[in-house]
């Protein structure tokens, strides 16, 4: 038992090295090592496929951005940190479109200890990014164009300046420039407004 | 006057190293000074890197969701595979489920908890309604305790049998269909001018009464009192051609017989009038009950209110009922209640007046001359509901 723990936290930190590094095969490998696990847990606990695959990717990416931020502190195995991560996302959902207060989930002894693994921190601060993430979604849909592909472009999917000159037909890559700048300002106002205010 | 633009073009180029070492530390040392350009800087450096990593996590979530649509690819490919090559290793058993089943799955999974509070509710209900009939059921047939079987009979299945045997034997059809008594008992004359006693439990639920003799002589009856906590009533013959019993030769005995005392009892348990004798056994009936006797005399159903006699042919008891697990142990209402129950209604004014006997015409006699006399004066009670 020890044996194997010790062993499994080797080979987790192999894995977290090699996905720190940007190794897409390590995370298609952990993607598809721990799967069947939270489908398990969430089609035994009333949930569907889709619930589940919603629930591991969001799981999923919690660590991910954690491994790839490099703030990742794991006390325990990586399964047990995605078990942990996900329990708390489905009970989270479940609670949301229960009309049932009291939601018990039927858990997975194999598991085991699932609480103090620094899941829920991680999740809150997650949690913060996503509503961050989603006002920004929405001051750009706000911004309107041309504004929203000339930073989206720029920002998002990190075109070069010369690139997004052509798209949008500038006479020259200052002018598109002075316009970029323009519309971050813009985009500022709207970005803080709403999220101050939410 | 610079414009925000103005500053966000600066902070870029800051950000970026593109500004020269004397410009840069012009600006580093504008930040520190001025807390309102700090603070525009801070908010520029928020906004731009917010949506860096707004776009970071579109592509993670875009990488993630790959994987997962990859991973399935994957698992469904050796899973074809393995079909067409004969099963070189296990397959996902969570892939090969039929459409309908994933349906019915998933219906069970999200409805589990509401089926089974509506499965332990029906349970309930069928189970309280049984209960509750049951309960009900026991209820009407009072006085029946537990152990305790009154002695009217269910005679509709035992007249039908024999009307069938009879049928036969005689090798003609059935007469008419008439309507069926659904119980009996027995009962006997009070009084010469048409009052009568039998169990209350016998005229429970009774619609008509019919009283018939040994002599097939048929009278309707009514109900005058009943005293369900004595198992006793009182019935009036109705019969305008009805002409009276004649005297009786018995009389009723207010006061308790003694233990020990020869005790015999007529009654109609079937067709024909049946003659049983025991002995008085206990002065208290089932449970200890004070109004009755306890007597050792064999009764089964339809026996129920007969007249219980004692040697000299004084009316002592009325039959009432049995205790099943005990050996011949039968119980009868003392005849003292049924006396006091006479007297209370002589005093309410009634329709026709009691006359009670006087004069046993039985005593000193043997008792084939006892029975003889007596007969003519206990009735089978027909039950109509």
């Amino acid at each position: 038992m020890n044996m194997d723990s010790s062993t499994a936290l080797a080979a987790d930190a192999h894995l977290i090295k090699a996905i720190q590094s940007g190794d897409e095969r390590a995370l298609s490998q952990l993607y598809r090592l721990h799967w069947p696990m939270v489908s398990h847990f969430v089609l035994q606990n009333s949930g569907s496929e889709d619930d589940a695959r919603d629930v591991y990717q969001e799981g999923v990416m919690v660590f991910y951005e954690k491994v790839r931020e490099g703030s990742l502190e794991l006390s325990c195995q990586i399964k047990t940190y995605l078990y942990a991560v996900c329990r708390r996302l489905w009970l989270k959902r479940l609670t949301n479109k229960s009309r049932l207060h009291g939601v018990r989930l039927l858990d997975d002894d194999d598991y085991g200890p699932y609480l103090n693994t620094g899941a829920e921190d991680d999740l809150q601060e997650a949690e913060e990014r996503d509503r961050r993430f989603a006002t920004m979604s929405e001051a750009l849909t706000h911004l309107g164009e041309p504004c929203r592909s000339l930073l989206e472009g720029f920002y998002l999917l990190d075109k070069s300046m010369q690139d997004l000159t052509a798209e949008h037909g500038y006479t020259n890559a200052d002018t598109a420039k002075t316009q970029k700048y323009k519309c971050l300002t813009r985009l500022k106002k709207l970005f803080f407004a709403s999220y101050k205010e939410a | 006057m610079q414009t925000e633009a103005d500053y966000y073009a600066l902070f870029e180029a800051y950000q970026r190293g593109e500004l020269a070492a004397g410009a840069r530390a012009d600006l580093e040392a504008r930040l520190s000074a001025d807390p309102r350009l700090h603070q525009r800087y801070a908010e520029f450096d928020e906004l731009t890197s917010t949506l860096r990593t707004y776009g970071e996590r579109r592509r993670t979530r875009q990488t993630i969701s790959d994987l997962h649509a990859s991973m399935l690819a994957a698992d469904e490919a050796p899973a074809s595979e393995s079909t067409s090559t004969g099963l070189t290793h296990s397959v996902n058993p969570m892939l090969r489920i039929s459409r309908t089943e994933q349906k019915l799955r998933d219906f069970w999974n999200g409805h589990r908890a509401t089926m089974g509070v509506a499965a332990s509710v029906a349970v309930l209900a069928v189970f309280c309604t049984l209960l509750g009939l049951e309960w009900w059921r026991a209820a009407q047939t009072r006085p029946s305790q537990y152990g305790y079987t009154v002695m009217n009979r269910e005679i509709a299945k035992l007249k039908q049998g024999q009307r069938a045997i009879t049928a036969k034997l005689n090798g003609s059809a059935p007469a008419a269909p008439v309507i069926e008594n659904k119980y009996s008992g027995t009962g006997f004359a009070l009084t010469a001018d048409g009052y009568m006693v039998t169990s209350s439990h016998v005229i429970q639920g009774a619609d008509s009464l019919l009283i018939e003799g040994r002599d097939h002589q048929r009278y309707h009856a009514e109900t005058v009192y009943s005293d369900v906590k004595h198992d006793l009533a009182i019935l009036r013959i109705k019969d305008a051609k009805f002409d009276g019993f004649g005297r009786l030769p018995y009389t009723f005995k207010a006061g308790q017989a003694d233990l020990g005392e020869r005790v015999y009892t007529l009654g109609y348990p079937r067709e024909d009038v049946v003659y049983g004798e025991g002995a008085l056994s206990s002065r208290s009936g089932f449970n200890g009950d004070t109004a009755f006797y306890q007597v050792s005399i064999p009764v089964n159903p339809g026996n129920s209110g007969g007249p219980l006699l004692d040697a000299q042919g004084n009316l002592i008891g009325v039959v009432s009922g049995r205790q099943d697990d005990a050996q011949s142990a039968a119980f009868a209402t003392k005849s003292s209640y049924l006396v006091r129950l006479v007297d209370s209604l002589k005093s309410k004014q009634p329709a026709q007046p009691y006359h009670l006997p006087r004069a046993n015409q039985l005593a000193g006699a043997g008792r084939p001359q006892q029975l003889k006399r007596l007969q003519d004066f206990v009735f089978v009670v027909k039950v109509y509901e």
